[in-house]
């Protein structure tokens, strides 16, 4: 394989498919099972409040729960979204629409990689300044 | 629209002469009786001698006339006008994804490399017996709805996967091929032709969009057959996270 095609991203040329076939499936089930665990909660507190809400919120189950899961979403995404990348964003896929796009689409592919990569770091740090602080 | 005239656009590109392919359009005299699509090729040729297809047997069997009947790929000579004709129009373009070489004459390169890397030969190093290697009615039944494959390319070409990475991504024909012999009993290189196809793309870069079953004008199913690669790459516990051979 043409190792300059995902060198960036080499971890998902290592792997086997299977691998990132079953994390992929895998974390949604998790990111469902997690909904599910919250809409629980939900249905099951008629006279839910804001108290009632924040409590559930702060306990260290939830908190831990929540960290899990959104690390676990963003792994998910980020497998989408090196798919989308590997696809769409190579000098083949970009070669129907320019030339000149196509000669630049290794570059192009890695700022897409970077531009989603800082997304991730970013929201997850938000996320867990929300969660525990 | 046309009355008992048809149209017939056909996409036209000859490198030579043309910089860029257009599509040109010709008027004929509805034929009286449901000829196929090949046929039609034939009565457009008389008229010009300059338009490029490839044609062999005539009877679905060879599969070189696969080609894009009104935006749905299939093979010529089994298709007839009257399963594809809309408002007594028919678009013919070359099947989609791969190099035209000229008019609906495409470059099949990639589409064999593929089938190659799948190594699509019984390997067996065993010791031959003296007649042939036999297999029991079961294990014989297993390969029916693979073998019949006769490379047309109409369900590789009609699969965006393959469209964005055919370099990489096998395809669902030389996939179905990957499967005839993972399945076949007398073929002895299962684990070796799995690992082959354990990276990320060769087989995983198939979503299951099923075009491939769609346009197969033999009515195979690669979609089943890829399915069924995924499930002994996931029951092939040898290795399952790192892959070396990519």
């Amino acid at each position: 394989m043409d190792s300059n095609f995902t060198s960036f991203f080499w971890i998902f040329v290592y792997m086997k498919g299977s691998f990132i076939w079953y994390t992929q499936r895998y974390t949604s089930l998790i990111i469902l099972s997690y909904l599910i665990y919250i809409f629980s909660f939900i249905f099951n507190n008629q006279d839910i409040n804001f108290f009632s809400w924040s409590d559930f919120f702060l306990s260290f189950q939830v908190r831990f729960l929540s960290s899990i899961v959104f690390l676990v979403i963003v792994l998910h995404a980020f497998i989408g979204l090196w798919t989308v990348g590997t696809d769409y964003l190579t000098k083949r896929t970009l070669g129907f629409l320019n030339v000149s796009l196509s000669r630049r689409a290794d570059t192009l592919r890695y700022i897409y990689y970077l531009i989603f990569g800082l997304l991730g770091i970013m929201y997850l740090t938000a996320i867990f300044y929300i969660i525990w602080l | 629209m046309f009355g008992n005239k048809l149209k017939v656009s056909l996409y036209r590109y000859n490198p030579e002469e043309d910089k860029f392919p257009y599509m040109k359009n010709y008027i004929i005299d509805k034929p009286e009786r449901d000829i196929m699509v090949l046929d039609l090729l034939h009565l457009l040729k008389e008229e010009d001698q300059s338009i490029s297809y490839r044609r062999s047997c005539r009877e679905g069997v060879c599969g070189s006339d696969g080609m894009n009947i009104n935006g749905k790929n299939g093979l010529a000579c089994i298709t007839p006008i009257s399963s594809v004709i809309k408002r007594n129009k028919i678009e013919l373009r070359p099947l989609p994804g791969l190099p035209v070489i000229r008019d609906l004459v495409v470059d099949m390169t990639e589409f064999y490399a593929q089938y190659e890397k799948i190594k699509p030969f019984l390997q067996n190093e065993t010791t031959a017996p003296e007649q042939e290697r036999l297999q029991s009615p079961e294990e014989r039944d297993k390969l029916d709805g693979l073998y019949e494959c006769i490379l047309c390319a109409c369900c590789s070409t009609s699969c965006p996967s393959f469209w964005w990475n055919p370099d990489k991504f096998v395809g669902p024909a030389a996939l179905l091929q990957a499967y005839r012999f993972l399945a076949d009993s007398r073929d002895l290189k299962t684990q070796e032709r799995l690992e082959a196809l354990s990276d990320p793309f060769s087989v995983y870069r198939c979503h299951g969009i099923m075009n491939c079953v769609n346009v197969c004008p033999k009515g195979l199913n690669p979609n089943k057959a890829i399915g069924e690669i995924k499930s002994m790459l996931h029951k092939n516990k040898k290795d399952i996270i790192v892959s070396d051979g990519v």
